[in-house]
Formats: C-alpha cells, sequence, structure tokens
C-alpha cells in the first residue's frame, strides 16, 4: 500500500534553522506521510529540481533567515516554469513570517503559512486534506529530465551495511562524473527503509550535494520494510531509468545485512559492495555473502588504523571466491580521495 | 585513555580528595586549626557595605557554620570566589561598583545586526552611547553565515536579514566606524563560524587600514568559530570538518602569538540548547567539544598555558529549573579536567562565560510576556556569575530587534544590577542554598555520565560523526514540542490562559528595503571590478598555501585585502571540497 501522500520539505538557502522541520518531518512520518527532505541551506531551485524528480504533492518549507516572501514566490514561480504547478508549496517560520506577509505570499500562490504556536495537528490534518488523494504516482521519467543518449545506459547497484559509507561514495563518484564528462547525465534510485508506522522519511539528498544538479535524475524509494533492501518498485524503475537516456545508473539498497544479496535476476551490471574497514572479525568476514558475488569490494574509511589490515584480509577472503573481483580502498569522505580516483576510473572504463 | 574517560575519573578523585579533607578538617587537629586561621583571615578581609536603607552587610557571603567540615568542604569543594575549582566564580569580585560607585566594566553585551554596515554600525552606537565599556557582538546575515556574497544566486531576499552584510574588507571598515578599535574598553564579538577566520582575517585588515600595524596586538574582542556545534546544532559549517578544524587551529596559532587579546574561539552551547537540547546535555557536549578542541591545539604543539586562557565559552540560560546551577556545574568540570588532565594552570582553568538568555522560551503569543520570561533568565545567568550576558529582546520571536524592545532588554540588565539590590551589595547572595546543591549534584552526575556515552562512542569526533549528538538534540526537541503540544509543558498565553485570537497583535518588524540590498550588491560588484586584476593571483597564492600546509589565517590577511568573502570560500571549496550534511 502506497503512503497517501508524499511531501518534499527543505529549509532555504543561508538558513540553518532546521529544528522545527525535524520535528514536523517526524510527526508527519509517524502519520503515515512519506517525506523526502533536502535538509537545509537549500536553493529553490535544488527544491523545485527535487521536487519534480521526487513526484512530491507538495513542498514544505521552514524558513526563519527572512528575505521568505521572495523566497516562496521563487519557488512558486520556478514550479510553474517547469510546468509543475500542481505541487502545492506550504510551510512556516515561527513569528517571523507575519501574518500581513503570509497574506502577500498567498497571494503570490502559497497554499498556507503556519504561524507560531500551530499545534502539531493542525498541519497533519491540512496535509492530508490538501494533498492527501491527489493523483497516482506513475513510474515515469518527468520531462526534462531524460537525456540524450540512445543506447541502454549501464546500471551500477551499491550495496553494503548501513553506515559503511554508500551514499557518499555515489556522491563522489558523481562529482568526477558530471566534471570528466560536461553533458553526462546521470540517474540515481536511492532506498530508505521506512520508520515505524506508515511514513517513511527519505533522507539521502540531503547529505548528497553534488547529485542536486539539472544533469542528475534522482529518485528515492521508501522499502516499506521489505527484506532485501529494495521496493516494489524498484525493478520497474531500474527498467526506466535504464531506457532513460542517461550515461549511468545508480542503483543503492538500504544498509543490508551480511546473508542479504539484494540484487538477482540480472537486475543490474555491475554490483559494488561498499564496507567499512571496522567490520570486526574475519570471522565476521566468512559471513559475508556479497563477498563472493560483488565485481567490486569497496573497503571505505580507509583513514581508519586497520584499514591496510582489512584490505588485504578482504582480499584473502576474494581470492577464494570467484575470479576477476577487484578490491579497492577508499576514504569516501575525504575531498579528492584518490581511493575513489581509481573507482571512477574502474566504472568508466 | 581517552581524555573524556580520564576527566571522569580526575572529578570523582576530586571527590575523594574533598572529602578527605573534610575528614581532616573534623579528625585533624592540626589541620583544623591551620584550616580555621586561613577562613578567619578570609573573614576578616571581606569589606562592609551600607546599603541605602542603611543596614550594614558584607560584600561576599560565606557559609555562617563554623563546623570545620562544612568550611572544608566550601573551600575545596566549591572554592572562594575566583579559587579553585571556580564553582562560585572565576574572579573574586563580579558585579559589584568600583571605587567610582559602578562596575568597571558592564557585563551587558547585546547581539546586534541589521541591513547593511552602517545600519548596524548606527545600532551599535545607539547601544553603547550610555556605556563605559564598548562591548561590541555582531551579528551576520545568512550569507555571511554561508560564505556567500551578496550577489550570489538565490540570495538576494536575505541580504542584510537576521544579521549584517559583509562581503568585504570595506565593508568591515564601516561596521565599526567611529569606534577605536585599539581601545583598552573596546572589544568587538563575531557570532560566525564556517567562515570565522575570513571574517576575523577582514577585521585585523580592517583595523590596520583604519589605525596602523601597530594595533594588532592590542585588538581585543571574541569570534565564536566553534566549528563542532556547527556540526551538531547550528548549521553553518561550510567546509569539511577535517579542513574547518585545521583552518581553525591555523587562526588559534596566528592569534596566540599576534594578538595575544583576542578570544580565537567560543565554545558554545547556546545554539546547542536552542536547538532543543536538554541543560544537560548541553552542558556535556559543550564541555566534551571544548575539551577536544584543546587536544586538537595541542596536538598542533600549541602550548596549554599560551591558548587555554583565550579559550571562553558562551551558554544558553532558560527557564528549566538546571539552570539555576548549571554554569557553576560547568565551571568545576571545566577547572578539574584542564587542570588534571591536560595539567594547565590558573589561567586556564578559568571557564569564562558569556551567556544568553533563551530565544526558543520566547513565545510569539501575548509577546509582551516575553519581558517577564527573560528578566527570569536574566536573574538566572546572574546568579550564576555570568562575565557577560545577552537579554533577549521581547519581540524575539518576529524580529530582529526594534529599538524599543532592545532598549527594554538593556535596561533589564541595569535594573537587575544596578537598580535592584540584589547584586551590587554582596556576592554570592544566593548560593549554597540545599537546593542549589542537590541541583549541582544531580547536574554532575548527568552531564559526566554523557560523557562516559560520548567515550564509548570512540570520543566527540566519532560521536559527531555517528550523528550523536545531533540525534539526542532532535529527540529532545521533539518531546519539547510534544510536551508542550499535550500541556505537560504549561506556557502561558499559549497552551494555558491563550488570549483570543483576535486580540493578537504582531509588533513593527525590521527588514532590509530593497534599495539597500541593491545598493550592497553594487558596492561588492564595484570592489570586484577593482581588484580583478589582483584577486586571481591572490587566490592562487592562497590555494597554494592550503595545498602546502602553510598558515591558512597568515595568508587569508593579504587575500582579503582584495578578495571578496565569496571569492574566498569558492576558491577553498575547490581545494578542500564541501561540507556534507547529515541531517
Ligand atoms: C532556535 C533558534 C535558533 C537556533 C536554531 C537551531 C536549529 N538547528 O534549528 C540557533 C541558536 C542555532 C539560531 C541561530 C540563528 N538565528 Co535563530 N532563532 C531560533 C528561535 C529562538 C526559535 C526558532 C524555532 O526553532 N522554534 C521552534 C519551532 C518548532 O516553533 P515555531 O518557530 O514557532 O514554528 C511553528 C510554526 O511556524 C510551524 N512551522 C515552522 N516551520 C514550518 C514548516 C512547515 C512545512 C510547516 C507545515 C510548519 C512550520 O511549526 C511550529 C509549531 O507550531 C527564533 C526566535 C523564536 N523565539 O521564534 C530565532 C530566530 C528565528 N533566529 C534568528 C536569527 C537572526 C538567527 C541567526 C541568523 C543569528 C545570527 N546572526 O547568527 C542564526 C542563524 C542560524 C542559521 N544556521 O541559519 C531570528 C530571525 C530574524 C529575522 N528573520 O528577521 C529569530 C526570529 C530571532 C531574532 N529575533 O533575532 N536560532
Amino acid at each position: 500500500m502506497a503512503a497517501s501522500v508524499r511531501l518534499l520539505t527543505a529549509v532555504p538557502i543561508c538558513d540553518g534553522h532546521d529544528s522545527a522541520i525535524s520535528t514536523i518531518n517526524l510527526e508527519f512520518i509517524h502519520h503515515g506521510i512519506e517525506v523526502v527532505y533536502l535538509g537545509y541551506h537549500r536553493s529553490a531551485r535544488d527544491i523545485v529540481r527535487a521536487a519534480i524528480q521526487e513526484g512530491v504533492d507538495a513542498i514544505g518549507i521552514s524558513s526563519y533567515n527572512g528575505g521568505h516572501v521572495e523566497f516562496f514566490a521563487e519557488v512558486v514561480a520556478l514550479l510553474k516554469k517547469q510546468r509543475a504547478a500542481k505541487i502545492g508549496v506550504f510551510g512556516g517560520g515561527g513569528g517571523t513570517i507575519t501574518k500581513a506577509d503570509a497574506t502577500i505570499m498567498q497571494r503570490k500562490g502559497v497554499d498556507r503559512i503556519f504561524f507560531a504556536g500551530t499545534p502539531m495537528e493542525e498541519m497533519i490534518r491540512f496535509a492530508r486534506e490538501a494533498y492527501g488523494g491527489r493523483r497516482r504516482r506513475s513510474v515515469k521519467l518527468p520531462r526534462f529530465s531524460a537525456g540524450k543518449r540512445k543506447t541502454m545506459a549501464p546500471c551500477i547497484g551499491i550495496t553494503g551495511p548501513g553506515g559503511a559509507g554508500k551514499t557518499t561514495l555515489i556522491d563522489e563518484l558523481v562529482l568526477r562524473w558530471l566534471k570528466v564528462q560536461p553533458d553526462a547525465r546521470i540517474a540515481i534510485l536511492s532506498h530508505d527503509p521506512s520508520i515505524v508506522g506508515k511514513g517513511a522519511l527519505l533522507g539521502d539528498r540531503a547529505t548528497m550535494i553534488y547529485s542536486q544538479d539539472d544533469r542528475v535524475f534522482m529518485r528515492s524509494l521508501a522499502t516499506r520494510g521489505r527484506a532485501g533492501g529494495l521496493s516494489p518498485e524498484t525493478a520497474q524503475w531500474v527498467r526506466t531509468m535504464k531506457h532513460g537516456g542517461f550515461d549511468v545508473v545508480f542503483v543503492e539498497t538500504v544498509g543490508i545485512g551480511q546473508e542479504a544479496m539484494p540484487f538477482r535476476s540480472k537486475l543490474v551490471d555491475k554490483s559494488i559492495f561498499v564496507m567499512s574497514a571496522d567490520y570486526g572479525s574475519q570471522l565476521q568476514l566468512q559471513k559475508i555473502a556479497m563477498l563472493d558475488v560483488a565485481d567490486i569490494v569497496v573497503v571505505n574509511k580507509g583513514d581508519l588504523a586497520g584499514a591496510p589490515t582489512a584490505v588485504a584480509e578482504v582480499g584473502r577472503r576474494i581470492e577464494r571466491g570467484r575470479s576477476g573481483q577487484r578490491v579497492i580502498a577508499t576514504v569516501a569522505k575525504r575531498h579528492r580521495d584518490p581511493g575513489v580516483d581509481c573507482l571512477f576510473e574502474e566504472l568508466r572504463s | 585513555m581517552s581524555a573524556l574517560a580520564r576527566i571522569c575519573e580526575s572529578v570523582e578523585a576530586h571527590a575523594r580528595f574533598v572529602r578527605e579533607q573534610i575528614r581532616r578538617a573534623r579528625e585533624d587537629s592540626k589541620f583544623r586549626a591551620a584550616l580555621l586561621k586561613r577562613w578567619r583571615a578570609i573573614r576578616a578581609s571581606i569589606a562592609t557595605v551600607q546599603t541605602p536603607t542603611g543596614i550594614e552587610l558584607p560584600t561576599l557571603a560565606l557559609p555562617t557554620s563554623n563546623d570545620p567540615g562544612e568550611i572544608a568542604r566550601y573551600l575545596f569543594g566549591e572554592g572562594f570566589p575566583g579559587e579553585f575549582p571556580f564553582v562560585n566564580s572565576i574572579y573574586r569580585e563580579m558585579y559589584l561598583p568600583g571605587s567610582g560607585g559602578r562596575m568597571p566594566e558592564e557585563p551587558t553585551r547585546l547581539f546586534a545586526g541589521l541591513g547593511l554596515a552602517e545600519d548596524t554600525n548606527e545600532r551599535f552606537h545607539y547601544l553603547t552611547q550610555h556605556q563605559r565599556s564598548i562591548r561590541l557582538s555582531t551579528a551576520f546575515d545568512g550569507p555571511t553565515l554561508y560564505g556567500m556574497d551578496s550577489d550570489a544566486d538565490g540570495v538576494f531576499g536575505k541580504i542584510g536579514e537576521g544579521g549584517v552584510a559583509i562581503d568585504t574588507v570595506e565593508d568591515m571598515e564601516r561596521l565599526y566606524d567611529r569606534f577605536a578599535l585599539g581601545d583598552e574598553r573596546l572589544s568587538v564579538s563575531m557570532t560566525i563560524n564556517g567562515p570565522a577566520p575570513i571574517i576575523l582575517a577582514m577585521y585585523v585588515a580592517a583595523a590596520q587600514r583604519r589605525f596602523g600595524g601597530k594595533v594588532i596586538r592590542k585588538l581585543r574582542g571574541t569570534v565564536q568559530a566553534d566549528i563542532l556545534k556547527e556540526v551538531q546544532a547550528q548549521n553553518e559549517i561550510i567546509f569539511p570538518l577535517e579542513a574547518s578544524l585545521r583552518f581553525l587551529a591555523d587562526m588559534v596559532a596566528h592569534t596566540t602569538e599576534h594578538l595575544p587579546r583576542w578570544y580565537p574561539i567560543s565554545i558554545s552551547g547556546y545554539h546547542i540548547g536552542e536547538a532543543g537540547a536538554t541543560p544537560v546535555q548541553q552542558a556535556a557536549y559543550t564541555l566534551s567539544n571544548g575539551f577536544t578542541y584543546v587536544e586538537l591545539f595541542r596536538g598542533r604543539g600549541l602550548a596549554v598555558d599560551r591558548f587555554g586562557p583565550r579559550l571562553s565559552f558562551f551558554l544558553d540560560c532558560g527557564l528549566d529549573v538546571e539552570y539555576v546551577a548549571l554554569a557553576r556545574v560547568c565551571r568545576k568540570l571545566w577547572a578539574i579536567g584542564m587542570r588534571d588532565v591536560f595539567g594547565a594552570g590558573e589561567a586556564a582553568q578559568r571557564l569564562k562565560l558569556h551567556t544568553q538568555t533563551s530565544g526558543r522560551s520566547l513565545i510569539a503569543l501575548g509577546f509582551k510576556n516575553n519581558l517577564t520570561r527573560t528578566a527570569i533568565e536574566l536573574f538566572l545567568a546572574y546568579l550564576n556569575a555570568t562575565n557577560s550576558c545577552h537579554s533577549n529582546s521581547a519581540d524575539e520571536p518576529f524580529t530582529t530587534p526594534g529599538e524599543e524592545y532592545v532598549r527594554l532588554a538593556a535596561h533589564a540588565q541595569s535594573i537587575l544590577l544596578e537598580e535592584t539590590g540584589l547584586f551590587r551589595h554582596m556576592m554570592n547572595l544566593f548560593t549554597g542554598s540545599p537546593g542549589m546543591r542537590i541541583l549541582e549534584e544531580t547536574l554532575e552526575k548527568a552531564i559526566l555520565e554523557e560523557f562516559r556515552t560520548i567515550d564509548r562512542l570512540g570520543g566527540v569526533l566519532a560521536a559527531t560523526e555517528q550523528r550523536y549528538q545531533r540525534s539526542q538534540i532532535q529527540e529532545a526537541a521533539h518531546l519539547y514540542e510534544q510536551q508542550t503540544g499535550d500541556g505537560t509543558r504549561p506556557i502561558i498565553g499559549l497552551n494555558r490562559y491563550p488570549a483570543s485570537t483576535e486580540s493578537f497583535v504582531e509588533p513593527k518588524v525590521v527588514r532590509t528595503p530593497r534599495s539597500r540590498k541593491q545598493l550592497q550588491v553594487d558596492r561588492l560588484r564595484k570592489f570586484k571590478h577593482r581588484h580583478r586584476h589582483q584577486s586571481a593571483r591572490a587566490l592562487d597564492e592562497l590555494a597554494g598555501v592550503v595545498e602546502s600546509g602553510g598558515n591558512v589565517f597568515a595568508e587569508l590577511l593579504k587575500t582579503v585585502e582584495c578578495c571578496s568573502l565569496g571569492q574566498i570560500t569558492g576558491r577553498l571549496f575547490e581545494v578542500v571540497g564541501r561540507f556534507r550534511p547529515s541531517v
């Protein structure tokens, strides 16, 4: 069962007041709403692009550092320009958005501003009533998003335990791709586990700073607790993306357990297993199923003290598996990391 | 063993030491005699004062008990004001009037920033017109806080909102115009973090332009520059953490050497508290961040007794009961950690404290009630012997304060310190009550428990990277809103005795007109055009210093002469990358 309301929330550019929206996000998802959270300090362009790509019903903006009349108006205008005016816009900013401002903003196309002191239930009720059951979400690329490539795009699957650095790694690869190939078009399919309850908080976009680019199409899916770290819609999306004219498609799973092997039946063309250098004992290593099948094993967090040993151990573990596998050590969080460069070269070749 | 674990042990060892002194005071007659002799000398040294109503009081309140054990507990456990472990205060005299019948230096320091540099300059002159000591505290606008130029894409609406717009060294000259920056009694504080080294470099360069190179050693002030709490709470870190910490250490190394009167970091709990943390979380994260900086700077080869005395702190003060004693406990834990774990001398053991009353406790509905809330918080802040203090204006939920409410906020401090008899006759009037002691013990235990948790996660840096502090703060913030919603946290005028919505009034808001914003954009463009031949080379040189491992701050002093804030951050992003948020 798909959630009935899907929203994108964010805090405007040059604003880091995220306390209100973090709480509101939690309230939304506890009440069955799916929220794609873009984070703080986000431009109107990033917000509108993400909203269209994610196919949300509405955008919720929490603004405190002033300039809200201009900012909300910019979001509404951009939506119109992209022919996505059906996406609603609402928000709040405590007392900083005065009643008089709210009137102007509503005249400019904002649906509703929530003033300081509004009970949470009122916002949830509004979101459900105003945006619930608006339309059916289809697996379709929005206009402007598709690339120009005629052939099918290679699809790279990235998996690994939670906290290993998958998201950061993809974003660093995207950064390199866009730089090396100025006309590159990239698609990313990202998965997030749902929280208990009916909603889901999809937060990968907030971390993927370089992927918020007109040349990148990204879609976040909630796995709703489904085993295997993927969603019922995954296969369909992968197919659509492969045929979408992109130069490469990345599929990122949620954090997986030791026995999991999320990519089945040729879903992806190449698979990368990302693990942290602090995986624990050698015994743990034996149990990891993905090490038998991944094309590339990335040992991330190579700056940890035990990293060289880890790389050697993983190398030995793999030798006994199937041939042609590669092990690459990276420090994805480091800017211009040579390990990530090496992985990038490997993927491009 | 990690620093935090050692600090926990030292605090426990100190408690044992105090118990031992109490025992000796009671059982060891020689020890007791010496102690009582010292006690009598202390007593005799305390002056008396006559109140306007004619009663006579000592200027310092000491325990009245003659029990040697109690005296030992006070002297070793709390410390006489100005003495280790500084529970009561870091100096012997705090707000008592000096020889002229007035305080030598007012602790009032109001945070201000609005519009363009000239507008804020005017506000600074307004705020300090009656003060003998000039304490300026600067709020920057969003684009400046995020290291962006006013002509950057999509930021026009934010120029000069919530703080002052600063793009270039020329703006910095305008900002503090008609203030004598080298003056003994002037100090400037700047709330800036991600781009702190660049902004401080602009300040130094502007001072030098106006007063010549000799002024640099005399500059007094503080730059916030606490990057750890940005990752945890305020969200203004712009470069990756590793690079940010290196830029910070470069700046500290430089100021320690060349700006001996500067405080290059203000280790801040305020933003942690305002983001929603409980007071215990606030204290624990702030102190542990502080100790992390000490380790970092020592790792850079700086001596703890050189930089230690130049560290300062910034805490929140709200309406929760913990605030009756929070800063007292923080002073103690800092002093013990610095002395026993880092071997610091007395100057570096003193936790120098700026306090701000809580903005989050101020409510839009029935906003004039905020005058009362702030007055109570102010009282608590001074009860905790803060060294300086900002009081929020009643219009806080809406806007950068208007003049009327700023004046009321400033006067609230004068009323408390100068008009009432609470702080001007006697120091420590309220300390030592049983309730306060119970609170201190409870808080200390809870803070140490947090230290242990952080330690188990691998220390402050590892915990921060794992989002530990962030997730704890967010959880506490959520709970706070839930409690407000269901009424377990009564808020007058909101969930209890609410006013009717028709009677709701908003104060007048302070906004920057479009024409002012345009002026800022225009003059920035002119600056860039004028320096177009020098800027590219200056940026290359800066990049070279970053790559080669030289002192970035020293180089920035040159770069800011011909480059704007956004040009500099833009180039640094290319070299070190951008901060990747984990929300
Ligand atoms: C908390 C706070 C902070 C914290 C933020 C921590 C964090 N991570 O969020 C800290 C201390 C770090 C901070 C810093 C700053 N702050 Co501040 N801050 C506040 C404060 C006190 C409360 C805001 C808040 O979170 N309230 C709690 C929320 C839950 O309640 P609420 O605001 O009433 O919102 C309700 C509704 O509006 C609605 N809502 C809000 N957003 C949304 C979004 C959606 C989609 C929906 C449906 C509803 C909704 O939900 C709430 C419940 O009813 C306000 C003043 C105040 N009392 O309101 C100033 C305030 C917003 N800050 C202000 C300023 C200027 C700053 C700084 C720029 C100061 C500076 N120059 O350094 C910095 C910038 C920080 C940054 N990175 O951008 C100004 C803004 C002035 C202006 N616009 O003219 C204010 C108004 C204070 C003031 N008067 O100066 N701040």
